[in-house]
């Protein structure tokens, strides 16, 4: 077979290997390799490789968050948006300082409100104003980052807490682990629900919140009255990451 | 009775939220595992899956009635995923990773309860075809994620990706020569 004409063929094989062609080019391409042993040989280097590429765990991959919570964190994000849009007294919150500011928009975004505000009760007719879109990201920013701040510091308190566990009243040589652990479930329902923290505002803060949420699982994972030993290694994986002093360092960061 | 895609994206157009849980029910998990075959990083996929469910929310009053649900979706994940790629890239680099912290992602890549072998060679896997993916040019990365991942046909991802048939084909075919020879030697 001439060589030109057998290039023709080398995209077909790769397109059989991938199992991409059907019907009649399918058929061409099987005849044609049946006689070519060169293209037979390609065609098994391929799918070989393509059997290999195919045990990628990302293929079978679950995500890491329920449905609900995952809805949670859409309906989290709709709610941002739409109340970062509507207009708002615009007096009324220029009176405001930025950090009275950033805690109404914090609990606009937690308690999911309206889209339309309530009226302001200023007894002055109100000057209807869009807030300019560079202002809203440096809001969301600032609620981003606070509420990043304040899941790490309580993460911490409780990473405290697991270090001095109280011996458990049911079985002897255990510790009484039960509040920790529910706790633990509660921050990482909490960190589900975190919104944007993937994105550049908290984005040096990445790392200790893959910690946080990895010691967080450990415990979470505890029976109420735990083996000495299990709560051992979860604080020395705690002290070999040096996570205690990084929450300190990352809050005050994201603090400002 | 259970509603089309088209219905629940009709309601979303109206501004009803309800139908988000089972639009996103469906088609959740194949959306994530899209971005995540671009970004390989759970958190980051995650964020994706959500950021596509908002803008399906937020544009469903533009979506053409004529064309399927399920491809527009595929192409805002494919699209936000390219974005959230290219900005991820340099923030990447200058982030070093504990060594562990690796490992715990992969094993919440695993699922199952898979032997320790083949664990360790889906790590392995893994590991190895994110750096083929990251060698490939963006147009063959992406046609190559849609059909490897997502399975989808030769029509199929040449409409997704606003391509010609002829393109998708080329494009599939440099970019399975090159995935095999950056595993050649795995096994």
């Amino acid at each position: 077979m001439r060589p030109r004409r057998h290039r023709g063929w080398r995209q077909r094989t790769s397109l059989l290997a991938l199992g991409a062609l059907e019907g009649r080019e399918a058929d061409e391409a099987r005849a044609h390799v049946d006689g070519c042993a060169g293209c037979a040989e390609e065609l098994a280097r391929l799918r070989q490789a393509l059997e290999l590429a195919a045990l990628d765990p990302v293929r079978a991959a679950e995500p890491p968050l329920g449905m609900p919570a995952l809805l949670a964190r859409v309906n989290a994000r709709l709610d941002a948006a739409a109340a970062a849009r509507p207009r708002l007294a615009w007096r009324t919150a220029w009176l405001l300082p930025a950090g009275a500011l950033a805690a109404g928009v914090a609990a606009l975004l937690l308690l999911r409100p309206a889209p339309t505000p309530p009226a302001a009760p200023t007894g002055v007719a109100e000057t209807q104003v869009a807030v300019p879109e560079d202002m809203l990201g440096r809001m969301e920013r600032t609620v981003t980052r606070a509420q990043t701040a304040r899941y790490l510091d309580e993460a911490q308190d409780l990473l405290l807490t697991v270090a001095a566990p109280r011996p458990c009243a049911r079985q002897s040589r255990r510790v009484d682990v039960e509040q920790e652990a529910e706790r633990s479930r509660e921050l990482l329902a909490r960190r589900a629900l975190l919104v944007g923290t993937s994105g550049e505002d908290v984005a040096s803060a990445r790392p200790v919140l893959r910690d946080v949420e990895y010691v967080l699982r450990e415990v979470a994972s505890l029976p109420s009255c735990a083996r000495e030993r299990d709560l051992q290694a979860i604080q020395r994986e705690v002290s070999r990451r040096n996570l205690l002093m990084k929450i300190d360092l990352m809050t005050r960061e994201l603090k400002g | 009775m259970e509603q089309s895609d088209r219905d629940l994206i009709a309601r979303l157009a109206r501004g009803d939220r309800e139908a988000l849980g089972p639009l996103m029910e469906r088609h959740h998990r194949r959306l994530y595992r899209l971005a995540l075959s671009y970004l390989r990083d759970a958190d980051e996929a995650l964020d994706a899956v959500q950021e596509v469910f908002v803008k399906a929310y937020q544009h469903a009053a533009r979506w053409d009635g004529g064309s399927e649900v399920g491809p527009w979706l595929t192409r805002i994940a494919v699209n936000h995923s390219i974005d959230r790629y290219r900005r991820g890239r340099r923030r990447r680099a200058a982030e070093t990773p504990l060594d562990e912290e690796a490992g715990d992602r992969d094993a919440r890549l695993t699922t199952g309860d898979p032997s320790p072998e083949r664990r360790v060679l889906g790590r392995e896997v893994g590991e190895r075809i994110a750096s083929a993916l990251r060698s490939l040019p963006e147009r063959q990365r992406s046609v190559f994620v849609l059909r490897h991942y997502d399975e989808l046909a030769l029509e199929d991802i040449a409409r997704v990706l606003d391509m010609s048939l002829g393109t998708v084909k080329s494009s599939l075919h440099r970019a399975v020569h090159r995935m095999r020879e950056r595993l050649e030697g795995l096994r």
